[in-house]
């Protein structure tokens, strides 16, 4: 039925598709160079000079017009050139442009008082906003006549040298997009329209992205950085370390990328138990906070329950041993208890530790005080918190941190693929898939199950335990029910199962809020839409595993595949 | 010399319910036995009491002459019984590959590539799509994978629980056929089976299972001639 229908609506755009799009193309670039507000708002000018501003200096074109008017040229690019796959290109670029032109758009008109903002007001047109609609609404539509093809396979081989610089240019790319999207729109409410310029941002930014991953150079240089696997790692690890050194390098992105890490961090550790194991944890953050209530009561704060200071190193390892303890016990009902009972254990575990921690049971959490002062990590007599010079480059406050934090996530990251990838690993994924089925290949479920809980709750807790030093108070109120749910969510949306899924997952679920600021209590109805689009468009997560990954792929054959099946049979 | 399998007064119980009552039977070194009965019959409840994924509430099990049944389900594993469940139970979302590999889980010798060629070899069907989905397989390719996995752990005692379950009569046939093969290259095989005409042709030996109890034993073809087993189990109409 469906296939019906979707070939009617192309064999009536078909012809149309070419022009269409190069229309589109066109009228994205107009609505770049048109004025989109012809008055100043009441917190100030459009960022970016969206008024009338390209007569009066033709050439500055800068902020979201800037993306426009890159959509625009792609889309022309698209439409001309040979390009694999073009429609799903185009469809890309084309809500690329719709997402850009419509945030803007909408956003002038809520802030000028109605639509007139962005049509006509004191005789003076303002179109921008309209155009630029119609040209990504033109442009899907072509997408559509074109045809939507399977992404492109690129078959070519590259000299190890060329893969070397191609993985450079890539990651670097990466690292400039990560810098771009942390500084955009400013330092939390310094910019009036921060919000509006961040989304505006992430619909370039998602539409670039869905168009270079439709030509099929994502899949490409993909393959290419596993092929070239330590290389890759270098090279990641090393933009991670450069991030101090971009626009992003200044103490408030500094501290807001050093807290992603640590959820993170503690993202990929539960990663492993829900990921590989598959055994539902809703109280994970619990073993953060014991981490963390660990390394702050032997740190010599003043509140602290011992009197004295242990070496961090040393707090540190007791944090992630405690934690495993915990993990451990928590994790012994396994044995008997499955699925979405096990669910239930795990939450009142995440229930009993905030409870316990808010009523200072055995004295260790100071209750609602929390426990403040807790010193900075120093190294050398270098106090992590403060920046630092080298010779003449001066690194901002919190670099150290970071630096310590991007390290602690390669080392979880290392721990996570290692085990990924031995026998234990393939114990836990034969259990996650059938447990009695591994239990009949000899696996010891009940021992593995338990090492799950053991290591993910370890990694926490080793994560609280920066997590105690970097605030410098720990309190009951940041390992509350809320908090695992996002740690959860960021293991689904970024991919289960998989490492950069969980890493960008986290990221995704720690800069939002605080990128939306701007829209106060709108904030959190936007990230919830946001949640359920991207679990709608991606439903096995924005990075997933190659496995789960390989079984989307196979769906699509999968009628083929039944078909000879049958055959077969017959 | 002891039997390699003795069962001596099995009983099973689920919570109050009585599964297996009483059973005992023998397998012999490099026979083919087999137990056949209707459903409910305590069958499948006996492989997996052997197996040590549910244990006895009373009676023996004898592996080698050797007490088992209070052996936990690896260690079962290690001392060479394999048990391919009823349902075939793969990993669908594994390769056929993976599959293997997790055959041979609770081996650490260095001889798991070679076992796995071997494999291929006896169906050429999973060495030519190795890295296919174990799901994607047609009931009889996916039986025959059944097999190769539970080989994989280098059984003395091989249990196969229903391989014929759901399966063309050309592809029981032929599943039968692979058995009789494994018997010849050493293994040997419990059999439990609904299908009892094909099962009891191909068996040294077969016992007959009804509401937990052995009620009838003899080698296969005079248990085939026995007409109380024909009037039960081979659907004669007088």
């Amino acid at each position: 039925m469906s296939t019906v229908a979707i070939s009617e609506k192309r064999s009536a755009l078909a012809p149309l598709g070419k022009p269409l799009a190069i229309a589109g193309g066109v009228l994205a670039v107009v609505a770049a160079l048109l004025p989109w507000v012809t008055f100043s708002l009441n917190d100030g000018n459009w960022p970016d000079k969206s008024t009338l501003q390209f007569f009066d200096a033709p050439f500055l074109v800068t902020g979201f017009r800037w993306h426009m008017l890159l959509f625009g040229v792609f889309i022309l690019v698209a439409a001309l050139a040979p390009t694999p796959s073009r429609g799903r290109v185009l469809r890309a670029l084309g809500w690329g442009t719709l997402a850009v032109s419509f945030i803007n758009a909408l956003y002038i008109t809520i802030k000028g008082g109605g639509l007139g903002a962005i049509t006509a007001l004191d005789g003076e047109v303002a179109f921008g906003g309209v155009v630029g609609v119609v040209a990504g609404v033109l442009v899907i539509l072509a997408s559509y006549g074109i045809g939507i093809e399977p992404v492109a396979d690129w078959k070519f081989k590259v000299s190890t040298p060329v893969a070397y610089l191609v993985l450079l240019v890539a990651f670097g790319g990466v690292l400039y997009a990560v810098a771009a999207m942390l500084t955009t729109g400013g330092v939390g409410a310094s910019n009036p329209y921060a919000g509006a310029i961040f989304l505006s941002f992430l619909g370039f930014a998602g539409g670039v992205l869905a168009a270079l991953s439709g030509v099929g150079l994502v899949r490409w240089i993909s393959a290419l950085s596993e092929e070239h696997r330590v290389f890759s790692v270098i090279v990641l690890a090393a933009c991670a370390l450069l991030l101090p050194f971009t626009d992003a390098g200044n103490e408030y992105w500094m501290t807001v990328a050093a807290n992603i890490g640590i959820y993170a961090a503690t993202a990929i550790g539960l990663n492993i138990v829900v990921g590989l194991a598959g055994l539902l944890d809703l109280g994970y953050v619990a073993f953060m906070g014991i981490g963390a209530l660990v390394a702050a009561n032997f740190s010599g704060a003043a509140t602290a329950y011992f009197g004295f200071s242990l070496p961090f190193p040393v707090a540190a390892a007791i944090a992630a041993v405690v934690a495993g303890i915990f993990g451990a016990i928590v994790g012994s009902p396994t044995l008997r208890v499955r699925g979405d009972y096990l669910a239930i254990v795990t939450l009142a575990f995440g229930e009993i530790f905030t409870r316990s921690a808010q009523n200072d049971i055995g004295g260790f959490t100071n209750g609602s005080n929390a426990i403040p002062g807790i010193p900075a990590l120093s190294l050398f007599g270098a106090e992590f918190n403060r920046s630092i010079t080298i010779g003449p480059v001066k690194l901002p406050g919190g670099v150290l941190y970071y630096i310590l934090i991007v390290l602690l996530v390669a080392a979880t990251m290392a721990v996570f693929a290692n085990l990924k990838f031995s026998r234990i690993g393939r114990a836990w994924i034969a259990i996650r898939e059938d447990e009695d089925a591994a239990r009949a290949m000899g696996i010891r479920t009940g021992k593995m199950k338990i090492l799950a809980f053991l290591i993910g709750a370890m990694l926490a807790g080793l994560a609280g335990a920066v997590f105690a030093h970097k605030n410098g108070t720990v309190s009951y109120e940041s390992f509350k029910f809320l908090e695992s749910i996002t740690l959860l969510a960021a293991v689904i949306l970024g991919g289960m199962g998989s490492i950069p899924g969980a890493v960008l997952g986290a990221s995704l679920l720690f800069v939002l809020p605080e990128k939306l600021r701007d829209f106060e209590e709108y904030r959190l109805m936007i990230f919830g839409l946001a949640l359920i689009l991207i679990m709608r468009f991606r439903p096995v997560g924005l990075i997933p595993d190659a496995h789960r990954r390989a079984e989307m792929a196979e769906k699509a054959d999968e009628n083929a595949e039944e078909a000879h099946v049958e055959a077969r049979k017959a | 010399m002891s039997p390699l399998l003795e069962v001596r007064n099995l009983s099973v119980a689920y919570g109050a319910i009585e599964a297996v009552r009483d059973i005992s039977f023998t397998v012999e070194a490099g026979q083919i036995v087999s137990l056949i009965g209707s459903n409910g019959a305590g069958k499948t409840t006996t492989l997996r009491t052997i197996s040590g994924l549910l244990r006895p509430a009373s009676g023996e099990i004898l592996f080698q002459g050797k007490p088992i049944h209070a052996e936990p389900a690896h260690a079962i594993l290690g001392m060479g019984i394999s048990h391919s469940p009823e349902g075939r139970r793969l990993f669908p979302r594994m390769t056929v590959e993976e599959n293997l590999q997790l055959g041979a889980y609770v081996r650490k010798d260095d001889g798991v590539q070679a076992d796995m060629d071997r494999v291929y070899e006896l169906f050429p069907v999973l060495g030519e799509r190795r890295h296919n989905k174990a799901g994607l397989f047609s009931g009889g390719e996916q039986q025959m994978l059944a097999i190769g996995r539970a080989m994989m752990s280098k059984p003395r005692l091989l249990m196969l629980d229903e391989p014929s379950m759901g399966l063309s009569p050309i592809m029981t046939q032929k599943i039968f056929d692979t058995i009789k093969e494994l018997q010849s290259l050493g293994t040997t095989i419990l059999l439990v089976e609904q299908n009892a005409l094909a099962a009891l042709a191909l068996s040294d030996h077969g016992y007959v299972i009804d509401l937990g109890r052995t009620t009838l034993d003899g080698p296969g073809h005079s248990l085939l001639a026995d007409q109380r087993v024909r009037d039960a189990y081979l659907g004669e109409v007088h």
